[in-house]
């Protein structure tokens, strides 16, 4: 069998047929770049997958891995495998193990008309040059014939008359697995379904059902993410005392570059905000967490972050593959603020956060309210507690909207509301707000870069975003590299923009920066002696 | 009593029981995490945009009054325009518009020959109008049911963006509905008693009294109605109703689990079950609680 392409629609069964790769993309089927990034032979490789990871691991879905799950060594681990994922699959449509999501999940599943109205939403599917495999309907339509044949199979044959048939065997299994992380769970498909399907959820089921059954998933979401979280305090690896040096390091600078005193709050009894921060922000962002510091004391509010483990992280992988992971790290988020009787938490710019513990999280422990840090800042600045001059944000700004606070919490007008006053050259991307294209690096894409998945995720995936970006800007000169800003207020969208720049050159070749909200707000306090916003060194 | 009297209440019953069935297994299933869509139409004065309350400081605090009015202007708009494939979708939109704008006028014309057939059976006589109205309801709704269902089935037959995706199923329903409207719309067209011999179909279905007065087009374009209700509740072509819960349980689903909700009663009895997930971080064992594992365990294990 020959790889994919655009033009050869691939059939749903033959998933199962053993063959060397399902998907290939080449480079002049993605959908081109404006220029000056128009010209293919001056864009970035797509580095090969090694013949020791196609020989070793299961690699014949398509060009790159993300789980790389290694070959079984024998027939009887293959049929172990497969017992295992058919067992995995009956519980993912029981109360007891998957109460949280059975009730969405059974309507996506029993009720898709499959009239693809979903599939041209999908910036995956349609970066990628329409590749069959990247549609949003493809894996939930396996795992509906799965679904129909071992879980619902009713009366000989009628569900594969109705639904269509499909042969499960290993093959089918570990295509499925790499599958279900080629969907970054931006939900944009699921808001054109009229009949309320919901495919980025059944990608979420695909991957709870291994991870919780079968133990396989991303080891950046698992190892090295929520496991690290729990045992040492956060997914970065930093312990408490870490934590506290690296910010009092950072308040030290900023009261430096700043020349007003700014001095974090640890665990005080009673604060009325407990400041969570995706812990990413402390290490890759300083400046973030330092902003955060200095605008919390400058509006006069009692906060405080917290040192406890896994207080001092908001980071929740589990969102994105298993909902016990996210439970007992949102279970800890609001053990901790309870003990510290604040009266809130507020999210700092994370998406992904700020939709675990602001929303999904409602439903697993009744907690402290919890709020995004996009409400407190349009707060803060239309309060009159501070004074701005928003012509210190005199460079041209565009807004990213991430998906977990736009589509996932309809959190989209604060956050402009502060731009349209503080940074006189902003300007939409279109389509933004609710309809908005994820960045490329959701459900933990971001933070991977594992085989050559970095290459996957900043061609394919965060390309659509990539291109809006550039057309955002396209009133000016982007052969200069004069400032451009992208004001992305979440870590994991903040991390993909990062590599994005870094992997075509923007910032050289554009002056395209980057950066959160905060930053933007302070820049343009008239208490600062200067603006704070270095070009050099973003 | 015929045998077509049996097989016509035998196929109501289980249109009506496969129907009840779906909507109580839906309903009954446990409350889930919250997973809403923006926007959210109830979104009073935010749902133009896709804003939600939780743009407010302290939104807890502050009085929600949920907007019905927008909620049921959207709803109108999606389940009799088809919104969403307009939107979305615009080559499809005309066959699929066409198919279910017809399939509405249908059962409009229905509900009136049930009004018509129960005037019959308390002495009464089908007033002119309301026969004129039902005559147009037919002819309009067998076709555009009947254009409908050509035209979806040529997109699922030779739009390569479908046809991967088509089962027999999707195939045997289009011909079924229309063959249904084919065969209403030759009778109706070669049948001038069209709409007493249906009210008398009805009217002798509520009160059995020998052999329906019917033609053969007629037995058949009503047999194959009566195949189609036994054959509905088992197919996808259910998310005329479920749509209900997809939006309201799911996509526009939003309440706050706020001290005092009646919401966390439900998730201590959930959190009270015992998983049975096999993988090792999990640390199930069919006996221990989801609260316990989440709570007491897992901070070690990988
Ligand atoms: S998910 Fe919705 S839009 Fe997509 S094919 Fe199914 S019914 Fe159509
Ligand atoms: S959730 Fe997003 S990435 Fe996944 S299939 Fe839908 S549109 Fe594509």
């Amino acid at each position: 069998m020959s790889p994919t392409t655009r033009k050869e629609p691939r059939r749903i069964k033959d998933m199962s047929l053993p063959s060397e790769q399902v998907a290939h993309v080449e480079p002049q089927d993605l959908v081109p770049l404006p220029p000056p990034y128009d010209k293919l032979e001056e864009q970035p490789r797509f580095k090969p997958l090694s013949d020791d990871s196609r020989a070793k691991l299961e690699a014949s879905l398509d060009d790159t891995l993300c789980i790389g799950c290694p070959k079984p060594a024998s027939k009887e681990e293959e049929e172990r495998l497969i017992q295992a994922f058919i067992s995995g699959l009956h519980k993912l449509f029981t109360k007891e193990n998957n109460w949280t999501f059975l009730q969405p999940l059974t309507l996506s599943m029993e009720h898709c008309a499959r009239c693809q109205t979903c599939v041209d939403d999908c910036p995956v599917y349609e970066e990628s040059g329409k590749n069959e495999v990247y549609r949003p309907t493809y894996r939930s339509e396996i795992l509906r014939r799965l679904y129909f044949k071992y879980v619902k199979p009713g009366l000989p044959g009628f569900q594969t008359f109705q639904n269509g048939g499909i042969e499960l065997n290993w093959t089918l299994i570990s295509r499925l697995l790499e599958l279900s992380y080629r969907c970054t769970l931006c939900r944009r498909c699921a808001q054109s379904c009229p009949i309320g399907v919901d495919n980025g959820l059944i990608t979420h089921e695909i991957r709870k059902l291994f991870s919780s059954e079968m133990g396989l998933t991303a080891k950046d979401l698992h190892e090295k993410g929520t496991v690290q979280q729990l045992a040492v305090g956060s997914s970065t690896g930093m312990i408490p005392v870490v934590v506290k040096d690296n910010i009092e390091f950072i308040d030290e600078d900023m009261t430096d570059r700043t020349g007003i005193k700014v001095e974090t709050k640890w665990d005080v009894e009673g604060a009325e905000v407990l400041l969570l921060h995706n812990a990413g922000e402390i290490l890759a962002w300083p400046d973030n967490p330092g902003c955060f510091a200095l605008l919390l004391d400058a509006a006069g509010i009692s906060w405080t972050m917290s040192s406890d483990l896994v207080g001092y992280d908001g980071v929740n992988y589990g969102l994105f593959y298993d909902d016990v992971q996210l439970a007992r790290i949102a279970y800890r988020h609001f053990e901790i603020a309870k003990k510290l009787k604040v009266k809130k938490i507020v999210m700092g710019e994370c998406g992904h956060e700020s939709k675990a513990l602001g929303v999904i999280a409602d439903r697993v422990f009744q907690g402290i309210p919890r709020e995004t840090a996009m409400t407190l800042m349009a707060d803060i600045v239309f309060s009159g507690r501070i004074k701005f001059d928003p012509s210190r944000n005199d460079f041209p700004v565009t807004l990213h909207d991430p998906c977990n606070l736009a589509r996932a919490m309809g959190v989209i007008e604060p956050q402009r509301k502060v731009l349209r006053y503080l940074a006189p050259r902003f300007r939409e991307m279109h389509p933004h707000g609710v309809r908005n294209y994820c960045c490329g690096g959701g459900s933990g894409f971001a933070i991977m870069s594992q085989f050559n998945f970095q290459d996957w995720r900043l061609q394919i995936n965060g390309r659509r975003k990539f291109r809006q970006i550039l057309e955002a800007f396209q009133d000016t000169d982007l052969t200069s590299n004069d400032p451009k800003y992208v004001c992305a207020p979440c870590s994991n969208c903040k991390g993909q923009i990062r590599d994005l720049f870094d992997y075509y050159g923007a910032k050289e070749k554009s002056g395209l920066h980057y950066g959160g909200l905060v930053e933007l707000v302070v820049n343009a306090m008239v208490d600062l002696k200067e603006p704070f916003i270095n070009w050099e060194i973003m | 009593m015929t045998v077509f009297h049996i097989l016509a209440y035998a196929s109501l019953l289980v249109l009506g029981a496969g129907v009840i069935a779906r909507i109580l297994r839906l309903a009954s299933m446990p409350l889930h995490l919250r997973w809403e869509l923006y926007p959210v139409p109830h979104e009073r004065g935010r749902a133009g945009y896709g804003g939600s309350r939780l743009e407010e400081v302290n939104w807890w605090t502050k009085s929600h009054r949920a907007d019905h009015v927008t909620e049921l202007r959207t709803m109108l708009m999606e389940i009799l325009l088809l919104k969403g494939v307009w939107e979305h979708n615009r080559p499809l939109w005309l066959s699929t518009f066409t198919l279910h704008f017809g399939l509405y006028l249908l059962i409009g014309e229905a509900a009136l020959l049930v009004l018509g057939g129960l005037l019959i059976l308390t002495g009464g006589a089908l007033p002119q109008a309301l026969g004129a109205v039902i005559l147009a309801l037919a002819w309009a709704g067998y076709l555009m049911g009947l254009a409908g269902s050509v035209l979806m089935l040529g997109r699922r037959l030779f739009d390569p963006k479908l046809r991967a995706f088509n089962s027999s199923g999707h195939l045997f329903n289009l011909l079924l509905l229309g063959a249904i409207h084919a065969t209403g719309l030759l009778w109706i067209a070669g049948d001038p008693l069209y709409i007493s011999r249906l009210t008398g179909f009805l009217a002798g279905l509520a009160a059995p009294a020998g052999p329906f007065n019917l033609p053969m087009l007629g037995y058949w374009h009503v047999g194959l109605v009566l195949f189609f209700f036994v054959y509905f509740p088992f197919t996808h072509m259910t998310h005329a109703f479920v749509k209900y819960f997809t939006y309201h349980n799911v996509r526009w689903e939003d309440e706050p689990n706020l001290p005092g909700s009646r919401l966390q009663e439900k998730i201590v009895r959930l959190e009270s079950q015992a998983p049975t997930w096999a993988a090792p971080h999990i640390g199930a064992d069919g006996k221990k609680t989801w609260v316990d594992i989440v709570t007491k365990t897992g901070e070690e294990k990988s």
